[in-house]
């Protein structure tokens, strides 16, 4: 087990490594001229010669690539992450204020997913080809195709239409305001957890219709055991297996639907301070969110890589 | 001669009538879905001559209106025609989806068959590789390189592209690990064929199904990152208009949002990615018969 664990975390340790480069490959050489990407063409014409070079000098873009790739990984490694070129917050401080609430997003959707979707995956598996069956069939067909963020616009519309409802838009932490936060976080993480669900209850039904014919299944019931019992107790363990790794790959789903959800709900989280990067052009906090956003990735896959080796030893003796 | 080639004529017609038949029957639903999928095709095609207005014709007579008779979709808030603008939102949605995922799906397909051929050092460097490619959040990774290429549709087809190069490596590599081993290919390559003729002429034309099943399931996954992109303003720059960048305009239209201008264009996104998720589900059963009823 614990060599599994050292060896998932080598691998992940490369994958972040391999990772930085690639964002430091698309946000620093891919642009061709940083200032450019930073003016915008117009703004970068109006630029004299000496001003351009003083830029390039003040923002350490004239050092060798490997130099200036060296230099961002060891501020990262230092936990500074640099200044917005337009705000007087740092990207930590940002981290820190926002953060908090993208990830009780991102727990409570998970949540919300595991709630809705295992329920109708059951139904479905039980009784599969009934009236129940098609319809959430239906609804997670339909949930699969509809954008996260659209979902969203359209609550945020019917609250304000017909309650003069509308939550708030300063941040508030869940320990200072629990309320006030929980109206912060429930609208985004109710649009990606049925985003989630969708997918969790089509692998689910899938998962669990092939467990239940199964031997130890059949062995079960022909002991005389209660059919729920059979259920809840043999079968879904086993079909939740597949479940768990599929809530990893969504994690994927949560961080990158976020942005444009929180944008939708004007929810002052971490997804927010990205779309207000990419809308700035504001390349150095956005290479360090990319970059954060796929370590995250990768550390949650990891933690779900483990969870499944500790619950199943076929993997974990591998 | 007329009289062998004659009857022949009608009889391949009612084979191919047949085949269309057939696939209504065994499959009403993906088959309906076809045909909505191949409408909204049409009126892509087809936009300047169906929008009743030209889509970036501002009307400062009727700004932000309600759904009418003259304007079925409502206007905007300068006045243009909601309805022509869904319209024509349909050909960047659809012009960006094909072009991302036939680019993508075709580079990462062509990657996973030399990955799968050659297999050895070159395979592994690639699978690094594409492991860190799907270590980003696609529509994270596909915003870095839209705002970094500067926006635009060109940029937009290549970012939403790049993400879609690890599936069609993958896939198509493990296709290609298993054909590799085949009595076929052996006794190809003991005839004496090369490397290029075992790949291409061997091995590539049994690639083209999974390849056809991964390029329409990617199809409404790519309408969706576009979407999201115009949403977040690394898209397809305004006054051009797609769903996304609509539903952006309408955000900062005020502070509550006109209900058509939010309404129709995510209306137009839903029915699309439907529509191609249901044909894309509806050609892996007719293509891939162990997959049938699996899902």
């Amino acid at each position: 087990m614990y060599s599994y664990i050292a060896r998932r975390l080598a691998f992940g340790a490369l994958t972040v490594i391999g990772v930085s480069i690639m964002v430091f490959v698309i946000m620093r050489i891919l642009p061709g001229d940083p200032l450019v990407a930073i003016f915008g063409m117009e703004g970068f014409t109006k630029l004299t010669e000496a001003q351009r070079a003083a830029y390039m000098r003040d923002l350490g873009l004239s050092d060798p690539l490997w130099v200036q790739y060296l230099a961002w990984a060891k501020s990262i490694v230092q936990g500074d992450w640099g200044h917005s070129f337009f705000r007087a917050e740092s990207v930590a401080d940002m981290l820190m204020r926002r953060g908090p609430i993208t990830a009780e997003i991102a727990l409570l959707s998970v949540i919300i997913s595991w709630l809705v979707g295992i329920p109708v995956a059951i139904v479905s598996a039980l009784k599969p080809n009934t009236a129940a069956d098609s319809a959430a069939r239906f609804l997670s067909i339909l949930f699969l195709a509809v954008p996260g963020f659209w979902v969203g616009m359209l609550i945020v519309l019917g609250l304000l239409f017909w309650f003069g409802y509308r939550a708030p838009l300063t941040g508030s932490s869940l320990f200072a305001d629990p309320m006030a936060n929980f109206e912060l976080v429930i609208g985004p993480a109710v649009v990606l957890g049925l985003g989630q669900a969708a997918y969790i209850a089509r692998m689910g039904r899938s998962a669990l219709l092939e467990v239940i014919r199964e031997d130890y299944v059949r062995t079960a019931r022909a002991k005389g055991l209660n059919g729920r019992l059979v259920i809840a107790w043999h079968a879904l363990p086993n079909a939740l297996l597949p479940v768990i790794t599929l809530s990893g790959v969504l994690m994927g789903l949560v961080l990158a639907g976020s942005v444009p959800v929180e944008r939708a709900f004007a929810t002052p989280g971490l997804g927010f301070a990205m779309y207000i990067a990419v809308s700035e052009r504001d390349i150095f906090v956005m290479q360090n969110l990319v970059f954060l956003y796929a370590a995250v990735f990768v550390a949650l896959n990891i933690a779900i890589d483990v969870t499944i080796a500790f619950l199943d030893p076929r993997i974990r003796l591998r | 001669m007329t009289a062998i080639t004659q009857p022949l004529a009608p009889s391949r017609l009612r084979t191919a009538w047949h085949g269309i038949a057939s696939v209504f029957r065994r499959a009403p639903l993906s088959a309906f879905w076809g045909i909505v999928a191949a409408l909204i095709v049409a009126m892509a095609v087809a936009a300047p001559a169906i929008a009743p207005y030209p889509p970036l014709k501002a009307d400062f007579r009727a700004m932000q209106k309600p759904p009418s008779e003259k304007h079925w979709f409502g206007t905007d808030q300068v006045g243009r025609d909601t309805l022509s603008r869904v319209i024509h939102g349909s050909r960047t949605s659809l012009t960006v989806a094909f072009g991302a995922v036939l680019f993508g799906t075709t580079v990462g397909a062509l990657w996973g068959l030399a990955c799968g051929y050659f297999g050895g050092r070159f395979d592994m460097a690639s699978q690094r590789a594409i492991e860190f490619l799907q270590s980003f959040p696609d529509l994270i990774l596909a915003m870095a390189i839209a705002m970094a290429l500067g926006g635009g549709l060109a940029t937009v087809i290549v970012a939403i592209a790049i993400t879609r190069i690890p599936f069609g490596g993958r896939v198509i590599r493990s296709v290609v690990l298993s054909l590799k081993e085949m009595q076929y290919v052996e006794a190809a390559r003991g005839i004496g064929a090369g490397h290029a003729r075992l790949m291409f002429r061997h091995i590539l034309p049994q690639c083209v199904a999974p390849y056809l099943i991964l390029a329409t399931t990617h199809l409404g996954v790519a309408i969706v990152i576009e979407a999201s992109l115009g949403f977040l303003g690394v898209g397809i720059p305004p006054p051009e208009p797609t769903w996304g960048n609509m539903l952006s305009d309408a955000l900062n239209a005020g502070l509550v949002p006109p209900w058509w201008l939010v309404l129709f264009p995510g209306v137009a996104i839903t029915l699309t990615v439907l529509a191609f998720n249901l044909l894309g589900d509806g050609i892996r059963d007719l293509l891939d018969p162990r997959l049938r009823g699996s899902v």
